[in-house]
């Protein structure tokens, strides 16, 4: 068959798929039978199996090539529900992927721990590294919300504690995101930034429990800290998922290892975004209450114990392993 | 030419459906993609704006609120306008739209969020060197890394497109002009031709009309070991054996 005369013989057909398709892509699908559209789909790659064997022009076929293409975006498509992929990630694809990747939470640990520690107790031989760390500004404020005669609310003025949500929110999430982002950088990033946040926090630490009233500063910390540090780690460990694939990239080439170490670090990276979240909320509306110090100690235990019960058991059972094998 | 010589000239990405027809992807550089990316800076700058104005106007008492909305409407506007956008229905934040482009999977399909999501965090590693800052309200980097990663790997991706697994693309067929058909008459080769040399052949027959004559006798001197002559009486010759590949089929 002659090029002119395939054209003609299709293109009434061709126009009418055209104008469902445009109906389709503005997402208006009761003007149309969809239960005819995979079928009229299919004829277009016939028609353009057929245009590239008879060796057809090339404008025939980018157009076939383009009918092909919008309709099998339409028609392929994957996602299933958000609530329900939602619901999936909390009761098993987060704390799977954590007990997956313990070894990433043992090391991204170890990379903030290590430091915070040092810096603390670095305190008592000498305090020069602690001050210098710190410096004259972060000192002084530091006296000021955490010092010995420091009194009173945290937050006074109307709308302090939504304008500090909205802070932790910009700021915690953020880092969150650049730790993640830095393990692109073969994970040096990640690591880098884990590091220095341990070694500032300890200096902090330092400081107060020396110089300041460590009740002050303990009983503000401990109600998010559980979420915003381990936030923080997973975000490492998201981070050291990507970067490991550009380091160690096992059987895989490197550009496949990427692909995958995408595919892995999803869960973690939702999942240090929603431990951020939660430390937000609770640092923004919980935190700077003047609620007694044991108290707040006690929702920051109870904190640590639910987030380790949650990672340890939950998603364990075979219904939400068998989730995993459908997918 | 051996396939795989075709593919590396070919910037575009053939992928094989389900259906078992192969179509071609015409992958995006990195010009309209820029492109895409100040039009879209330029429309979270404009929000950003707007949200300080009314912010302004609404929090003349107290502050606090207001640097608190401000706050929350930089974030999700840094992190999630490219997101929301590009797992939308389009595939395409409104700046890329205006350009033609989308993000799609490797594979053809739509991206997923989770794709979305990923290829738009790992946007702050494309945006070194300069280091990516929130203080103006929103991100702003210098994209350095992200334009030689896309130099660098054959489908113009960034250091997001390589871990997310995507691509983008233009949405519309290439224009293609059509003229008059050579007029020749039809001859047929003397060697048995292979599919990529057929298909090679067919283009330049449905182009030559495209072409002054010196530019056709250019192309036709490189097949002069099929015609046998050089210059326009190969030229003819090859037009000749075009011709006679597309009657036969």
């Amino acid at each position: 068959m002659k090029e002119q005369d395939f054209e003609a013989k299709n293109l009434p057909e061709w126009r009418k798929y055209d104008a469902t398709m445009e109906i389709l892509e503005k997402g208006d699908v009761s003007a149309v039978d969809i239960s005819k559209v995979p079928a009229q789909v299919r004829s277009r790659c016939l028609d353009l199996s057929l245009a590239r064997h008879r060796l057809y022009g090339s404008r025939m076929c980018e157009y076939l090539n383009f009918q092909v293409t919008r309709g099998h975006n339409l028609v392929a498509k994957t996602e299933g529900g958000v609530r329900e992929k939602m619901v999936h990630f909390f009761v098993a694809g987060f704390p799977q992927a954590m007990r997956r990747e313990w070894r990433l939470l043992v090391i991204c640990w170890l990379f903030f721990l290590v430091p915070f520690f040092g810096m603390w107790l670095s305190y008592d031989h000498d305090q020069e590294w602690v001050h210098s760390l710190l410096g004259e500004a972060e000192r002084e404020s530091m006296d000021e919300w955490y010092g010995k005669d420091s009194t009173g609310s945290m937050r006074d003025e109307f709308g302090s504690n939504f304008a500090m949500f909205g802070h932790y929110i910009n700021n915690n999430i953020g880092i969150d995101l650049l730790i993640i982002a830095g393990g692109a950088l073969a994970g040096v990033g990640s690591l880098f930034i884990l590091l220095s946040n341990g070694l500032q926090m300890g200096a902090a630490m330092a400081y107060v429990m020396n110089e300041g009233s460590p009740e002050r500063l303990l009983s503000f910390v401990s109600g998010h800290a559980p979420y915003e540090l381990l936030g923080m780690i997973v975000a490492g460990m998201a981070g050291m998922r990507i970067g490991l694939a550009l380091i160690k990239p096992g059987q895989l080439s490197r550009g496949k290892a990427l692909m995958e170490s995408g595919k892995l670090g999803l869960p973690l990276i939702m999942g240090a975004c929603a431990l951020t979240f939660i430390a937000a909320i609770i640092e923004g509306f919980w935190s700077a209450e003047q609620n007694p110090p044991e108290l707040k100690y006690w929702v920051g235990y109870i904190g640590w114990f639910l987030l380790a019960v949650y990672f340890i058991f939950v998603g364990r059972n075979n219904q939400s392993r068998r989730i995993v094998i459908k997918k | 030419m051996p396939r795989n010589d075709i593919e590396v000239l070919d910037t575009r990405q053939s992928v094989e459906l389900g259906e078992g027809v192969e179509i071609h992807l015409r992958i995006a550089g990195p010009f309209p993609r820029a492109l895409a990316l100040l039009l879209d800076m330029l429309i979270i700058a404009g929000i950003m704006l707007v949200v300080t104005i009314i912010v302004g106007i609404i929090s003349t008492g107290s502050g606090m609120v207001g640097q608190g909305v401000f706050l929350i409407v930089g974030f999700f506007l840094s992190w999630g306008y490219f997101t929301y956008f590009e797992a939308g229905k389009r595939g395409a934040t409104i700046g890329k739209r205006a350009l033609g482009l989308r993000v799609i999977d490797r594979s053809g399909n739509n991206i997923t969020k989770g794709q979305a999501f990923i290829r738009n965090i790992l946007r702050l590693v494309d945006m070194l060197p300069g280091m990516p800052s929130t203080a103006a309200g929103v991100l702003i980097g210098s994209f350095g890394l992200g334009f030689f990663c896309c130099l660098f790997t054959k489908k113009f991706q960034r250091v997001g497109d390589l871990v997310a697994n995507t691509l983008v693309v233009y949405t519309q067929p290439e224009l293609m002009m059509t003229g008059q058909e050579p007029t020749v008459d039809s001859l047929a080769p003397t060697v048995a031709l292979a599919r990529e040399e057929q298909v090679a052949l067919a283009d330049y027959y449905s182009r030559a009309s495209m072409w002054s004559e010196a530019r056709r006798i250019e192309l036709s001197d490189h097949a002069s070991e099929l015609t046998q002559k050089r210059g326009m009486e190969g030229m003819i010759r090859l037009l000749g054996m075009a011709k006679w590949i597309k009657e036969k089929k």
